[in-house]
């Protein structure tokens, strides 16, 4: 049996046991695959996986109009298992259903405990793609000057659509610092100095919770490469601290806790 | 050729840096105070901005500061163990060590970007501090035009 197929039972079953009323997973639609929602075990035949599944569907399941459908019960790669640990870590998450599924296998349904330690026994060493780290190198080589106009170009790209903002499922404040105008440290325009805000204080308000699924680049419709600040940030939080967020449902978070002996050495 | 060469000399003699500071109100701002009550000399560079504590630092402050035409930025509060209220410099070191890097990645380096503890007592530490830094930006030069986070209109 494929994987897409046993992901087909496993969502019927769910669904006419009751366990799950919505089942979210991935359909095609030409060559992309689109999120599909089930909640009739009759249209479970649309769900597919394979390896052109990337967005991270983690993202729907605290939003209201999902969670009014609940139980739900998602599809999910590692990407997205690790997603939902973070959530459950700060609190918005209690339960979630998986049909966890890796690149090479499926590993059937499973809560949010079974999730946690299948990433531990499995996946624990999700590595970045060669290329990111290598042009995230290519970029630390470059001089300062050269790397504020390489991120002036990339910046002045952005539309502000906040695609990013919508894909990444750790992106949930129910006001976002950019619409905040009393007072508005960030510009709303799509010029150089808001645009810059902009995306540092995104990246940076994943820091120590980003787990580097990619969601945000890949919604990107003017291709800003926001991996190279997120890998920044992640290799960052795993050298100075430790931590790699997404495998443990209890961890502190990185921002937030601290240590008496966290490095100071740039403290002068 | 040789005429832009003096002039761009000229330039960097002349160049005043702007350095925004970000300090606590309990430990810095009265190390401040206290270099000034001590009559000690320090270069006019610093434009101070007073807070609660360190912890209250939000990194957006230290943006707005760089959009603004900021040449560096300090950020200076209590010792640790010190803090006023217990921990907000503890959560601000993790903030900063983070928050660091992704600046030097964008283009704001090192030489742009500065942290200390500084107490009330150490009013001679602030005077060294701010001398030495005016220095290193100096010969740093000016931030502009390579400013990635500046306000253009």
């Amino acid at each position: 049996m494929s994987t897409s197929e046993a992901i087909r039972a496993d969502a019927a079953r769910l669904l006419a046991e009751g366990r799950a009323k919505l089942v979210i997973g991935y359909r095609a639609r030409g060559p992309h695959r689109a999120p599909a929602f089930v909640s009739d075990p009759a249209g479970v035949d649309v769900l597919i996986y394979d390896n052109l599944c990337k967005q991270n569907l983690a993202v729907y399941l605290r939003k209201p109009e999902v969670r009014s459908r609940g139980p739900v019960a998602v599809v999910a790669p590692p990407a997205v298992m690790r997603s939902l640990v973070v959530l459950a870590a700060e609190s918005q998450l209690t339960e979630a259903t998986v049909l966890a599924v890796g690149p090479d296998a499926y590993h059937g349904v499973l809560d949010l405990a079974g999730a946690a330690a299948l990433l531990k026994e499995k996946y624990a060493d999700l590595a970045p793609s060669p290329e990111l780290l290598e042009a995230l190198a290519k970029l630390d080589a470059m001089s300062p000057q050269e790397r504020a106009r390489f991120w002036t170009d990339q910046f002045a790209k952005c539309t502000r659509c906040y695609a990013c903002r919508a894909a990444c499922p750790l992106c949930y404040c129910a006001r976002c610092i950019v619409e905040k105008n009393v007072p508005q440290w960030i510009s709303t325009a799509a010029a150089q100095h808001g645009n810059f805000a902009w995306q540092i204080i995104r990246a940076f308000h994943q820091a120590g919770r980003c787990t580097l699924c990619g969601a945000c680049e890949a919604a990107c419709p003017q291709g800003i490469p926001l991996m190279l600040l997120n890998l920044a940030l992640s290799e960052e939080v795993a050298k100075q601290f430790g931590e790699k967020p997404g495998y443990d449902p209890a961890a502190k978070p990185v921002i937030g806790s601290w240590k008496p002996d966290d490095d100071q050495g740039f403290v002068r | 050729m040789a005429q832009t060469e003096t002039k761009t000399a000229e330039a960097a003699a002349a160049f005043q840096p702007r350095i925004v500071a970000f300090v606590c109100n309990w430990c810095t701002y009265a190390g401040a105070d206290l270099a000034g009550t001590s009559r000690l000399r320090y270069p006019p560079n610093v434009r101070i901005i007073k807070l609660p504590c360190t912890g209250r630092i939000d990194p957006l402050f230290i943006l707005k500061a760089f959009e603004g035409g900021a040449d560096a930025v300090l950020v200076s509060g209590c010792h640790p163990g010190d803090c006023h209220y217990t921990s907000g410099n503890y959560h601000a070191r993790r903030r900063w060590a983070l928050f660091r890097r992704l600046l030097d990645l964008t283009g704001i380096d090192e030489r742009r970007l500065f942290f200390s503890w500084v107490s009330a007592a150490e009013g001679q530490k602030f005077a060294d501090l701010v001398a030495d830094i005016t220095e290193k930006v100096r010969a740093a030069g000016p931030l502009e035009p390579a400013n990635p986070a500046r306000r253009r209109l």
